[in-house]
């Protein structure tokens, strides 16, 4: 495939710029995305200057370079609250891998995490030392709630037990399931990484009126839904 | 006294409640027959410690453990035959290991803030069973050394176990935490020295006081413990518990006998269906069901392949606290292969819930003997191998000989059971001693240690997953045919067969499976070897379709009290092989 570097105007972003395919195979990509798929360009070597510059030079916004850097190297804190932990640190291991996604560097300080996954229940007395943890993570940093516990305090409707995370966090993706699979949360994670992405969060402390530009969060369910809904026939769990 | 709380006639009274009545005088101890035909007495709060002391010491059986304190709020109970009038109740199961018995004490309580005096000084262990009673119940106990909260924040106002304490979160105000409650609460959560009788210096030397967790990766959940340190040697701890108290036996008051069970999963959540062994058999005793023979043998099965899998992780999460990066990979991949059988099974991973009041949810699916199979050959290498991974490696050794070691009576004083008994050198298994559920015709050692150090904690429990192979093989190998849920009308779901002929039985199908089954009033305690120790649900029922009170008695609570005990003098990074060999998880501390 080749690329040609093309300047883009009237999309308000005057300053930036990025690389298309010139063959139409696929709608046009965005900086990063792109970037990563040229790397190992393959077309035909003609020797000339445009065309090692062609080769060799990666254009696009420092935003989006620093959203793709970002969306890969997610480091979580490693934090469990209780039976969703063990499925989180299942995750980590081989069968799962979460290093296939970047995320494998538990962090046991909140000060180098990105991420922190809520993974259990929300305990009222554990809820304070929760949110002063969340507290000394940096920012950026991104919240998953993780098992029915921490969606809405799921079948512990009692007295010791917060209704939901994030009835004091605000959370980015919530994974349903009590608990959820291993590979459930890889799913969270993956959405996560979309949200990271395609998120305009600050690099640090930002003053002035740019706030968070949140990511949309569809819901699966509805996403899923009509796909689910064409299976009609299901196996039998009679036989393995 | 009116004719229900009349006393049992003594002449039928087992023989330790008929020298007790003998010794105590009839006024100060009557006998309660139960459903679990464990003895039981009931006495009146003068009489308490005589009583108990006399249990602990004088008594032919010599009950050396306190295996369970705890009360019970009789204030809207309607079936109280055989029992004394008392509002609050509180109870004693005392252990014998010697002769293999138990014994229940209660204690009648009158008035809404009653008191008693504290057995901690018979019981080291009755310190945080104390506790535990007055954070809940609201129960005083005299000459307590420290009676605080335990499970429920240092804030907390009520004592939710009373009957007239609100259950749910949504009836309380909804939960908010801003910038100065947080302040307040992790102020009221600040260690101070003093308070807990702690000096801060002793002579030249300044004592560094070390905060570890409630969220740290060696503690294994969410589990706090202050040091004392004197450089890197401890002084002394302090366990701080409740960061997971989930309020399970409350919730038991309130789901029917049938919605309970996947609650219990989620006790001892490394131990899935192993949870719901103890508690659907104590139903099953209540309600006088008679599980057939397939059912008993897909349980023992489901539940030794449980204890590999929590075995499993405890081997790998203790090798790599001690510094051993590999070997937790290996075992999570090895307890995958137990859940693709479970999930085959079961449909489930962690939780199954698999168990129902009278056998198991279903049969077991086409194919499951190759699954198996396949399993118990593939296990037994991977075993090898780690021996030589991890239980021959020398810096494992170093860390772990001679760390933690306690003798059997350390052991029997705090109410030590199950690995952690068993690796002094008292070969004490549930599943030998008092066979349930059918152990009694499978063939299996019980593996014991000879130190009770860490390192004999690791190999009891890596010799337990080869002896639960073996159980395994058993059930492959002779798994009977037939039902795999008793025929009883209290069964659930409720036998199908039995509707759609008249009237009748359709309401009498809607209602057991609407409401769930009526179990009869009742009380009865039984217990299993689960992968922790023994874990015992003791269910009352007061003959309605939920339990009047049900107490989780789990392996893991006592094993936390007795850190300080067996960490002092130790080195910090001593505590972290102790922590590990323990083998707890939070939710079977809290609850």
């Amino acid at each position: 495939m080749r690329w040609s570097i093309t300047r883009l105007s009237g999309t308000g972003h005057e300053t930036s710029a990025t690389l298309r395919p010139q063959s139409a195979a696929g709608a046009p990509q965005s900086g990063p995305a792109a970037a990563a798929a040229a790397a190992p360009a393959a077309g035909p070597a003609t020797g000339s200057f445009t065309e090692a510059v062609r080769r060799n030079l990666i254009l696009t916004r420092l935003e989006d370079m620093v959203a793709w850097g970002r969306k890969y190297s997610l480091w979580p804190f490693n934090f469990g609250l209780s039976c969703c932990y063990v499925e989180m640190a299942t995750a980590f291991t081989s069968k799962y891998d979460i290093a296939r996604f970047g995320a494998e560097v538990l962090r046991a300080t909140p000060r180098e995490s990105d991420l922190i996954v809520i993974s259990g229940t929300v305990f009222i007395k554990m809820a304070p030392v929760v949110k002063w943890l969340y507290e000394q993570m940096l920012e950026p940093r991104w919240v998953i709630s993780m098992g029915s516990c921490a969606n809405s305090g799921g079948m512990y409707d009692i007295y010791s037990v917060v209704q939901g995370v994030d009835t004091f966090l605000p959370v980015d993706v919530y994974v349903p399931g009590c608990p959820p699979r291993p590979d459930a949360l890889l799913e969270g994670l993956i959405l996560l990484q979309q949200a990271v992405g395609s998120e305009r969060r600050p690099l640090s402390w930002v003053v002035g009126p740019q706030g968070v530009e949140r990511a949309p969060k569809p819901s699966l369910r509805d996403a899923k839904h009509a796909q689910r809904a064409q299976q009609t026939q299901l196996r039998s769990p009679d036989t393995v | 006294m009116s004719a229900l709380a009349e006393p049992a006639v003594l002449e039928f009274a087992p023989p330790i409640v008929r020298a007790i009545a003998q010794r105590f005088g009839e006024h100060a101890a009557s006998w309660q027959p139960t459903r679990d035909g464990i003895p039981t007495v009931w006495t009146d709060v003068a009489h308490l410690q005589p009583l108990l002391r006399y249990a602990r010491q004088d008594a032919p059986a010599s009950y050396r453990m306190l295996w369970d304190l705890t009360a019970i709020d009789e204030r809207t109970r309607v079936h109280r035959e055989h029992q004394p009038p008392s509002e609050f109740t509180v109870v004693y199961h005392l252990m014998s290991f010697e002769h293999n018995e138990d014994l229940r004490i209660k204690v009648a309580l009158r008035g809404s803030s009653p008191s008693l005096p504290s057995i901690s000084c018979l019981w080291p262990n009755a310190n945080w069973y104390e506790r535990e009673v007055w954070d809940l119940f609201g129960i005083r106990f005299d000459g307590h050394p420290d009676l605080r909260r335990i499970l429920l924040p240092p804030t907390w106002q009520g004592h939710p176990l009373r009957k007239d304490a609100p259950a749910r979160a949504t009836e309380h105000e909804p939960y908010s935490l801003d910038e100065q409650h947080e302040r307040a609460e992790l102020e009221a959560m600040r260690f101070h020295p003093e308070q807990w009788g702690m000096k801060r210096h002793s002579g030249e030397t300044e004592f560094l006081f070390l905060n570890l967790g409630p969220n740290h990766p060696s503690v294994h959940g969410v589990f706090r413990i202050v040091l004392q340190l004197k450089d890197e040697e401890i002084i002394d701890a302090v366990p701080d518990i409740g960061f997971h108290h989930r309020g399970a036996e409350k919730m038991g008051e309130r789901q029917s006998w049938h919605t309970y069970i996947p609650y219990t999963d989620r006790i001892d959540y490394l131990g899935g269906v192993m949870n719901n062994f103890p508690y659907v058999l104590a139903v099953e005793r209540l309600a006088g069901i008679q599980v057939p023979e397939r059912a008993q043998v897909i349980r023992i099965m489901l539940a030794e392949l449980f204890r590999i899998a929590s075995h499993l992780v405890f081997y790998g999460t203790m090798s790599q606290d001690l510094g051993q990066l590999s070997p937790v990979f290996y075992m999570f991949t090895d307890r995958e292969r137990v859940f693709e059988i479970m999930e085959a099974i079961c449909g489930f991973r962690m939780h199954p819930a698999w168990f129902r009041i009278g056998g198991v949810a279903a049969d077991l699916p086409q194919g499951w003997d190759r699954m198996v199979r396949e399993f118990l050959e593939y296990l037994p290498p991977r075993l090898d191998e780690y021996d030589r991974m991890v239980m021959k490696n020398r810096l494992f050794k170093a860390r772990t000989v001679g760390i933690g070691e306690y003798d059997v009576e350390t052991a029997l004083d705090w109410g030590v059971t199950g690995p952690g008994l068993r690796a002094c050198g008292l070969p004490w298994d549930y599943r030998k001693q008092r066979p349930y559920g059918g152990y009694e015709q499978f063939e299996f050692d019980v593996p014991t240690g000879t130190r009770g150090d860490c390192y004999d904690r690791v190999a009891v429990r890596i010799e337990e997953m080869r002896q639960s192979l073996r159980i395994v093989r058993q059930c492959l190998q002779n798994m009977p045919s037939g039902p795999y849920k008793a025929r009883h009308p209290n069964t659930t779901p409720p036998i199908k067969d039995h509707t759609m002929h008249d009237i009748e039985t359709l309401i009498t199908h809607f209602l057991n499976v609407s409401w769930g089954p009526v179990i009869p009033p009742g009380e009865a305690c039984v217990s299993v070897e689960a992968t922790k120790g023994i874990n015992g649900y003791y269910l009352i029922s007061d003959g309605d379709t939920m339990s009047y009170r049900t107490r989780i008695r789990t392996p893991s609570f006592p094993h936390l009290q007795m850190i300080p005990a067996i960490s002092r003098g130790h080195l910090l990074a001593d505590l972290i092989a102790i922590v590990g060999s323990i083998d707890f998880v939070m939710a079977d501390v809290d609850r």
